[in-house]
């Protein structure tokens, strides 16, 4: 029984580093360098490949996320940084091409929002206790 | 009072319902991006030529008149469709455009203008995409309306086509103005 259980996590670890190591990067894409290949492959996870617009341009196997992610490291190479790559990437395509949209007064709603409605919701379960309590001191 | 508060969620929730239903039946394609360059000057660039062995430099070509740069490639489906409607427009219209021809090959794109006809007043090569990467491209055909002062004014994602091309001329004139 033991042994069927360890099997089993043994099989559940390993998919989750195969799941976890899915990406579309090809071999001939990759720096030498493997510090510069790892900010390279930092920037393409934030990167939204415009084609297929919920992937990564780090997953996607899109020609133009394909451009994107040599263009990223030629980048790299010449001496950008990671700053500057991403504001090269968005004078062109919007702030739409960042996975992590950044806090601005367009996005604040955004940011915003989830807090509201937490503190609405409180508010409501708070009122309701409240009223509950109270029924039942009145039996 | 307390009632009140307690039915707000429930509202909410309808309203939220009554956005989204909207955003449902509009005419809209939500994978459509507006372009960051609308109201920016055009990128500037030098890119060979297809047809002719010289150096296609932007600074001297925008600027003087209305505009159009069309990308295309000859693998692009949607783009053959929409041939007609941009020889239309320099034929009839004797709008100014400029063809882009994305990550092609060339002698399938020369092969393709002989036998199509040649609405472009000049036909640049991007074979790896960098043109396309500043001017935003994100999918084939893309073509952007470049007013007098070298300004970009409007783009359309997708081919021109029998149903939006008045309203595509529309556009061309509004900018013109």
């Amino acid at each position: 029984m033991q042994r069927i259980l360890l099997a089993i996590i043994v099989c559940l670890m390993t998919s989750q580093i195969v799941i976890k190591n899915c990406y579309s990067v090809e071999p001939d894409e990759f720096l030498q360098n493997p510090k510069k290949e790892f900010r390279a492959r930092n920037i393409s996870k934030n990167i939204r490949c415009l084609v297929c617009q919920n992937q990564s341009i780090d997953e996607s196997s899109a020609p133009l996320a394909k451009d994107l992610r040599i263009l990223i490291r030629k980048k790299i190479k010449q001496g950008n940084s990671d700053e500057e790559i991403y504001d090269f990437l968005t004078e062109r395509y919007g702030d739409f091409i960042l996975l992590n949209p950044p806090f601005k007064i367009s996005t604040l709603f955004l940011w915003i929002l989830p807090f509201v409605f937490l503190a609405v919701g409180i508010f409501v379960i708070f009122l309701h206790n409240n009223k509950s309590k109270k029924l039942d001191y009145n039996k | 009072m307390k009632k009140k508060i307690l039915i707000s969620p429930i509202i909410l929730f309808f309203l939220i319902l009554l956005v989204f239903f909207y955003l449902l039946i509009i005419d809209r394609n939500p994978s459509e991006l507006p372009s960051v360059l609308i109201n920016k000057k055009v990128p500037t660039f030098e890119a060979k030529s297809l047809l002719e062995n010289k150096t296609f430099i932007s600074s001297n070509e925008f600027g003087n008149e209305t505009t159009l740069v069309n990308f295309f490639a000859t693998w692009c489906k949607p783009c053959l469709d929409e041939h007609p409607y941009l020889k239309k427009l320099s034929n009839e219209k004797g709008l100014k455009i400029i063809g882009i021809n994305y990550k092609d090959d060339s002698k399938r794109a020369i092969k393709w203008l002989e036998k199509l006809g040649n609405p472009y007043s000049s036909v640049l090569v991007d074979p790896n995409a960098r043109l396309g990467i500043d001017w935003g491209v994100y999918g084939l055909p893309e073509t952007f309306i470049i007013n007098s002062n070298a300004v970009i004014k409007y783009r359309l994602v997708g081919p021109i086509t029998k149903k939006n091309y008045d309203a595509f001329v529309l556009k061309v004139k509004q900018v013109e103005k």
